[in-house]
């Protein structure tokens, strides 16, 4: 009898202290957070040239995008190509990087540093740059790989010049930036019980065992955290477009965020940007459950033991 | 745990050390005024001691001057002007005044110069009519102008003289420019180091040379026009302008110029260009020092004189307050900003042609570059303002013009489709806008 | 037949010294890739105006120009912006640490009503651009009177504003702790908070330390809440005072790099010497085993 009462005190004490450990956030998230996203929401409702007050029209924007307007189906589209190429590109360097990173050779505190580097270096620095690097004609890209283009005698590729490359040059500059999450790797890697590495040693496993059998499923709830993100921040992708190719040629990289910023910024339709980013959080807010439901499945859960 | 201790102590430090900003205002009333030389800005010094002389002059007011670089201040205005938690005085845009006169966000300028009873009042004859009108809304001025841009053809003398050419040489017509463009125009091992003209570079836009023909975008009734075989023989013009060198050949030199943000006239690549008025700070700034000139760009046979300016307008915000008083010391501020004197120094400070003409003729007095900016600045004309396409000149016309220069579609192609863009854009907006 | 003993090709001692050259060959040959950036910024900030001009014919600078690194400066007020970024750095970094870490531990290991449907709401929150929350965010400000304090800036992070990236992440590394460790706690008579701090928390150190890196990096580098939300050019930070100082007209790149790479130098430092902690970090012993 008594074991029963202290299981349901328990369990209304465990309820009592989620909610107590979760309330800074909940707090921040009422108070502060829904005022703007409730007004963003009407707004997306209402033609808002953000310098008379809004004025309602109902499901008038939504009903624009989705039947007259070209360049929602187009950027739409090339941020989907976007999402679905960059996510898993991303993974495999972001790992790779850190499984190369996470040896015990002298100085690797800075290699570390050296691949964090982009990450730290202003955009601006890196995009004039990097159209430099790309550039057909006198870019080192194209000066490195001049021998495989005799080799399978093609045309030199004209990376963000043509419209058949520009999303995939784009997606590799991305990659320079993979030493954000591979910070994130390097940190979930330190987590790993060296006694399971001995073990697996005494058994006479070498590192590509190792690295199959322990490190790789150990990591999962990170990768797995990136691969989420991945999907939030892919979809929202746009500064990279808008600084390197403004959105072309021929709009291919013109993406759906970019899009959203030109209706509010060069045509100052408040209204209909807002409506566009909300068509963007279900898109995203589906894609997210789903990978979501996944977690069960892919994900190594300490607890789970 | 070291880590919190060294944050703590950090912060602890720190606010100990950050002393709270004092009042310099006291009892007078506080005016803000947004302009875009920051601290930390070659004209922030130039700027405030404009702003300190104004404060000194009288006890009533004290204008307080915030500077932010000209890439955010548009963020900052926009914002706060959306709050309505705009500053009593700011500078923004001339061509599209009417749409802030319209939503009631700005103060009626000829109602402030009609209860004027001072003896100092607002010179509106100083200023050109052309930019009045675009701060004009319904008949009454709600801006006035502050500066004022011009596009000219910049020519490189040194160029032209190894070419055995002079100033008397300089082109006054289309043809003209192709001629002697092609004089200056060097390939080495099949790459362009160096090219007399290109149409597409500088400053130069399409509706620019579109305005020499007579022609434009949109009709008097805001609809867009590109339809006419005139709009293709103009665009046809600039694509093939250069067209003896191939399509790689041009955009290889094309980007090599963009890197670094160069301008190519200044590292002399091109011998001529059609540049704003600001590159002759720029070109001072970066203490290049070859010979150059400028003229009114070559005009088309049958097409007028006119460029491409614009300018920057200063505007009073009404944030629906009522604060009359801060409203009456703003008027003063904003005489004082628009008087011959101060105009004049705001040119010494920002390197910018200011809108009010004598106090221009005599800041360019003994300036052979500046003079013949000024007088450009005369046949100047704003762009119209679109309320469908407030970018039209940008982003809606810009992805097309470039797919007509790289090849990807015809002239007639990229002006059809450009045209059909507008019209969709037209549609969406008479949609929401009764 | 004799049986020959195969004598390895190579033994281990040896294994591991190529092993090691190929590593420090990739690694050198993959740093230059992402140190390139850096070296050319660094390039240009050293250069004169007229070297600039010359554009990519001449790499590397002839005269270094290192007193472009002080004009930045002495352009601006250094050290009151320097003041103005530790403390609204610092304030952020403890507020989010703080919001995020709770958070965290109630989304991974206590359950409560409701926890997966605001699991599914503190994701969402990311997905809506910022852009469009701007002015609707700005005008609350406006109303409760919170423009022109430094308040919009550290206040959110107090409350887990701007931090859903964090607590998904620290979610993820508490979920990774065996529930073993919790329930035989519980039974020693240890509450939550004590589970919380004495457990969880010292035991996801790489992941504490990364999330103070990032916060550290993302509120030290932001330009655009400074620049929109405070008003009193009093209470300017580093980034945005640099940024007015960089975006001059006249296109000089040498100081613009300058500035860049001072901004950035703090962020290099601290990714530095935190990375460090990750291998120092903690021993492991054996909790599975």
């Amino acid at each position: 009898m008594a074991k029963t009462i202290s299981m349901q005190k328990l369990k209304r004490q465990e309820n009592m202290m989620g909610y107590l450990f979760a309330s800074p956030w909940l707090l921040g998230l009422i108070v502060l957070g829904l005022f703007p996203i409730i007004a963003s929401f009407y707004i997306s409702f209402t033609n808002y040239d953000m310098i008379s007050s809004p004025n309602f029209v109902g499901f008038a924007n939504y009903q624009i995008l989705f039947t007259n307007d070209d360049l929602f189906w187009k950027s739409l589209g090339n941020t989907f190509y976007h999402v679905a190429i960059a996510i898993p590109l991303g993974i495999v360097v972001g790992v790779s990087l850190a499984l190369l990173l996470n040896n015990k050779i002298k100085g690797m505190s800075i290699y570390r540093t050296l691949f964090y580097l982009p990450n730290v270096v202003s955009i601006v620095a890196m995009t004039l740059l990097w159209l430099w690097l790309f550039q057909p004609n006198f870019g080192i890209v194209n000066e490195i790989l001049a021998p495989l283009y005799k080799l399978f005698n093609m045309e030199p590729l004209r990376w963000h010049q043509a419209v058949e490359t520009s999303k995939i040059t784009l997606i590799i500059m991305g990659l320079w930036s993979a030493g954000g999450s591979m910070v994130i790797y390097l940190a979930q890697m330190q987590d790993i019980p060296t006694s399971l590495y001995e073990s697996a040693e005494i058994d006479g496993a070498n590192w590509i065992k190792k690295t199959i059998y322990i490190t790789l499923p150990l990591m999962t709830p990170s990768i797995f955290f990136n691969f989420i993100m991945g999907i939030i921040g892919g979809f929202q992708v746009f500064t990279i477009a808008y600084i390197m190719t403004s959105g072309g040629p021929s709009r291919s990289t013109y993406y759906y965020a970019y899009y959203m910023f030109d209706k509010m910024i060069a045509d100052q339709a408040m209204g209909m940007a807002s409506a566009m980013a909300w068509i963007l959080l279900v898109i995203v807010l589906i894609f997210t459950m789903i990978a979501l439901r996944l977690n069960k499945y892919v994900v190594y859960l300490g607890e789970e033991a | 745990m070291k880590k919190m201790m060294l944050l703590v102590m950090i912060l602890i430090t720190s606010m100990t050390l950050i002393a709270c900003g004092g009042d310099e205002a006291g009892d007078k009333i506080t005016i803000d005024f947004w302009h875009m030389s920051p601290v930390g800005s070659t004209s922030f010094s130039g700027m405030r001691s404009i702003i300190n002389d104004f404060n000194e002059s009288q006890d009533t007011y004290f204008v307080r001057g915030t500077g932010f670089s000209f890439w955010d201040y548009w963020d900052k205005i926009n914002v706060a002007v959306a709050s309505r938690t705009a500053p009593d005085i700011g500078l923004s845009t001339i061509d599209d005044v009417e749409a802030r006169a319209r939503s009631g966000v700005l103060y009626n300028i000829s109602d402030l110069m009609a209860s004027d009873t001072t003896d100092a009042p607002l010179e509106v004859d100083e200023f050109r009519q052309s930019q009045l009108d675009f701060a004009t809304y319904q008949g009454d001025l709600y801006a006035m102008p502050f500066s004022a841009t011009t596009r000219v053809l910049y020519y490189n003398l040194d160029m032209f003289a190894e070419e055995g050419l002079t100033e008397a040489d300089v082109p006054e017509t289309w043809d003209e420019l192709k001629t002697i463009a092609k004089k200056f125009d060097v390939v080495e091992d099949g790459q362009l180091t160096r090219i007399g003209f290109d149409p597409t570079y500088g400053n130069a836009t399409y509706h620019g040379w579109l305005w020499q023909n007579n022609l434009d975008f949109f009709d008097e009734n805001k609809l867009p026009t590109l339809n006419t075989q005139a709009h293709i023989d103009v665009l046809e013009w600039i694509m093939n302008f250069n067209s003896e060198y191939t399509r790689t050949q041009l955009t290889t030199f094309g980007e090599g110029n963009q890197l670094l943000g160069i301008n190519p006239f200044a590292s002399q690549r091109v011998a001529m260009i059609v540049e704003v008025d600001g590159l002759y700070q720029i070109i001072k700034d970066a203490g290049a020092t070859f010979n150059y000139g400028v003229a009114p760009i070559p005009i088309p046979e049958g097409g007028r004189r006119v460029n491409w300016g614009s300018g920057f307008s200063i505007e009073m915000y009404d944030n629906g307050k009522g604060e009359d008083e801060q409203r009456d010391g703003s008027f003063l501020f904003y005489k004082y900003l628009l008087s011959k004197d101060v105009q004049i120094r705001l040119a010494e400070v920002n390197g910018w042609i200011m809108s009010h003409i004598s106090a221009m003729e005599e800041y360019v007095e003994g300036n052979p570059i500046l003079e013949k900016l000024l007088a450009e600045v005369d046949y100047a004309v704003d762009k119209v303002y679109i309320p469908y396409a407030p970018s039209w000149h940008g982003n809606d016309w810009q992805p097309y013009y470039t797919e007509a220069l790289s090849g990807t579609k015809t002239a007639a192609e990229a002006l059809e489709a450009a045209r059909l863009n507008y019209l969709q854009k037209k549609q969406n907006y008479d949609a929401v806008n009764p | 037949m004799t049986e020959t003993v195969k004598k390895p090709w190579l033994n281990k001692r040896q294994k591991d010294l190529i092993k090691k050259i190929l590593l420090h060959t990739v690694l050198i040959f993959l740093s230059f890739g992402f140190m390139f950036p850096f070296l050319w910024m660094l390039f240009t900030a050293l250069k004169t105006p007229a070297e600039l001009l010359m554009g990519t014919d001449q790499f590397f600078p002839k005269d270094p120009q290192w007193t472009n690194f002080v004009t930045a400066v002495q352009s601006i007020p250094f050290l009151m912006y320097l003041k103005n970024s530790l403390f609204i750095t610092g304030m952020v970094m403890l507020g989010t640490l703080f919001s995020a870490t709770t958070a965290a531990y109630a989304f991974a290991k206590l359950n409560w009503k409701g926890r997966d449907k605001w699991f599914i709401i503190m994701l969402s929150t990311m997905m809506i651009p910022i852009q469009v929350i701007l002015i609707p965010t700005y005008i609350m400000y406006a109303r409760i009177g919170w423009l022109g304090t430094r308040l919009p800036l550290i206040v959110p992070a107090f409350f887990g504003g701007g931090s859903a990236f964090y607590i998904f992440l620290l979610r993820q590394f508490f979920k990774g702790i065996p529930r073993e460790l919790s329930e035989s706690a519980i039974i020693d008579g240890a509450n939550h908070f004590q589970i919380f701090w004495r457990i969880m928390l010292p035991l996801c150190k790489p992941a504490i330390i990364t999330v103070a890196l990032f916060t550290f990096m993302g509120t030290w580098n932001d330009y655009f809440g400074p620049l929109i939300f405070l008003s009193n050019p009093d209470h300017w930070t580093l980034a945005l005072g640099l940024r007015a100082f960089q975006m001059q007209f006249g296109g000089r790149f040498d100081l613009m790099m300058a500035a860049a790479i001072l901004i950035m130098l703090p962020s290099l430092v601290i990714f530095f010497f935190t990375q460090k902690s990750f291998i120092e970090g903690i021993t492991f012993t054996g909790i599975k085993g």
